[in-house]
């Protein structure tokens, strides 16, 4: 895992519970919520959660506002791109204003090296069902940023109601972007609830736990 | 097409141009915003209307002229911006016009926040804009309802030529569930509209859309008229789900979030070896109170769950009539009451800890 990794993906593609699970997994330094986009489930609903496991939470520097969608984030989460020894992992929002909040912090940027910019990509939003809905997703992301995607996430899922034959119908599409665009699948999301899914999938797989929307399912 | 994984806001607003939703007019607020979003894409590849106007009574106006010409037209808010439509809302009701108004509730009053929230459940049932009418109000649980109601609705309000409300709180508007477009949905045997300010003059008398009589015996006779539609509403179109009732000690009224929340409930106290059911309104208006006398006996109290500081209750009572002691537990502010709070409610009733 680089040093820092940005994901984006459509809305609902499922960034800020991959954002988590990776930052808990991974033992990360900071966890950077840049959603200003949606105004319910994001990680900075986490905040208890993720400071008692030593993840340092960059939000709004408005404490208490969970419930504020004014677009605002503190200028702490540009402290990873200038210092050299912390760990993050930045959480878009989704829609090409997610991705703009991005770029304030780009020419902070010494190394391009250090940074994996994800995608993560769920064939059953209707937007990336396909080849070229995820490109056209992938290009706005990088025409936004000026940064190029790097990876991509498989994170095919219908929620409780996923098949393993799901997660490999959306392998064989990730392969055919991945080709295209000359970039591997880095992770696959697997819910720990399908633990039997026996498939080897390519990338690095994450067991997800639903932390933001679990209660609600 | 098979299931798709979508947001709350995003299904309905699909349902929306699949029920032949022909124009949307609506004014942002959050926490609705993808539903307008969505359609300023789609209702344009799809060869409809879409108008982002100068304010939401703009909005519901422009949802009065479309529907006076015939069009299926559609609105969308959240309760403060919902509060503004309320004079269009009346002026549609007086006019005998249909339309779709999908609110997706936050906290109030004022501004409140932008959490969840059903403390709209008066300005809905009650009517938040003057004089005698009622909306067909539909509160779904889950985005699949969400959008098998809003699929209908479109054809419910051209049938009572009034409009329908689609109420929802933030939480449905927010999450995501896999939907599909496809279930078949009641069709209702619907008339031309011979009514409608068309501009087709060539084979009719002139068409009047108007809310203003001012000769009280026309005014009374318009109410009456009114008030039949609203009689029909209440005598045939109450809808709702009896949920675990048999043989249950106590039975939750809930609907919209909290119904779906207090099924979890169910089942924690189902593992207790306590048997409690539930009353889900899947319309608001016509409140469902048939369903109060399908309970057996064998039901002691009546637990009223709501977003809200008990708006709903007062129908529990009216409908209850005095038959069963009614108790209430509700959360505010945007708070999302979880499921085992509903749980150590029952078990303080049950205790005899609760008097109602």
């Amino acid at each position: 895992m680089k040093r820092i990794t940005i994901i984006s993906g459509h809305y609902g593609s499922g960034k800020s519970e991959i954002s988590v699970n990776l930052a808990i997994n991974n033992k990360i330094d900071y966890l950077v919520d840049l959603d200003i986009i949606n105004p319910y489930f994001r990680s900075r609903g986490l905040a208890d959660l993720l400071e008692e496991k030593n993840i340092h939470l960059v939000e709004s520097t408005i404490k208490g506002m969970t419930g504020s969608d004014l677009p605002y984030i503190s200028g702490e989460g540009v402290v990873p791109f200038v210092n050299p020894d912390i760990t993050a992992i930045y959480d878009l929002g989704g829609t090409e204003n997610g991705a703009r909040v991005l770029i304030q912090f780009l020419d902070r940027v010494k190394d391009v090296n250090e940074i994996d910019f994800l995608c993560s990509v769920n064939i059953f939003r209707p937007e990336t069902a396909d080849v070229k809905g995820i490109l056209d997703t992938i290009a706005m992301y990088e025409a936004e940023t000026q940064l190029k995607i790097t990876g991509l996430i498989n994170n095919t899922n219908l929620i409780n109601e996923t098949e393993e034959v799901d997660l490999i119908r959306g392998e064989k599409i990730l392969i055919e972007v991945g080709k295209k665009l000359n970039i591997p699948i880095v992770y696959t999301v697997v819910e720990e609830t399908k633990k039997n899914f026996n498939h080897k999938f390519l990338g690095e797989r994450i067991t997800l736990i639903r932390y933001i929307a679990k209660k609600y399912l | 097409m098979a299931k798709v994984l979508m947001k709350g806001n995003e299904a309905m607003a699909l349902a929306a141009i699949k029920a032949g939703c022909d124009a949307f007019y609506g004014y942002p607020i959050t926490p609705q915003n993808e539903l307008p979003e969505y359609l300023s894409k789609h209702m344009a590849l799809n060869g409809r209307v879409f108008v982002q106007s100068e304010s939401e009574v703009a909005a519901i106006n422009m949802v009065y002229g479309a529907a006076g010409a015939g069009a299926r037209a559609l609105t969308s808010s959240s309760s403060p911006g919902i509060a503004l439509k309320q004079e269009g809302i009346s002026y549609m009701a007086g006019a005998e016009l249909p339309g779709v108004i999908i609110n997706v509730m936050r906290g109030g009053p004022g501004l409140g926040g932008i959490q969840p929230s059903q403390g709209d459940y008066k300005q809905i049932t009650r009517g938040g804009g003057n004089g005698d009418y009622y909306l067909y109000s539909l509160a779904p649980e889950s985005l699949q309802e969400a959008v098998d109601l809003i699929k209908e609705s479109f054809d419910i309000a051209d049938y009572f030529r009034n409009p329908v409300m689609i109420a929802v709180d933030g939480l449905i508007g927010q999450m995501m569930e896999p939907v599909t477009f496809d279930n078949e949905t009641p069709k209702w045997e619907l008339e031309p509209k011979t009514w409608a300010a068309d501009g087709d003059r060539s084979n009719r008398e002139k068409n009047v859309i108007n809310s203003l009589y001012l000769d009280p015996l026309m005014l009374e006779k318009h109410n009456l008229k009114l008030k039949a539609k609203y009689d029909v509403m209440r005598d045939k179109h109450q809808r709702y789900e009896m949920i675990n009732v048999k043989d249950a000690e106590i039975v939750i009224v809930a609907y919209g979030s909290m119904a779906r929340i207090a099924r979890t409930s169910i089942e924690i106290l189902e593992e207790k070896g306590i048997k409690c059911g539930m009353i889900r309104p899947i319309t608001i208006f016509p409140f469902p109170d048939k369903a109060f006398r399908e309970l057996q006996d064998s039901v002691k109290n009546i637990l009223v769950v709501e977003m809200s500081t008990g708006q709903m209750l007062e129908d529990v009572k009216i409908a209850n009539e005095c038959e069963r002691p009614i108790h209430f537990y509700g959360r505010v502010g945007g708070i999302v009451p979880e499921a085992e709070e509903v749980v150590s409610q029952v078990l303080k009733i049950i205790g005899g800890e609760d008097n109602a």
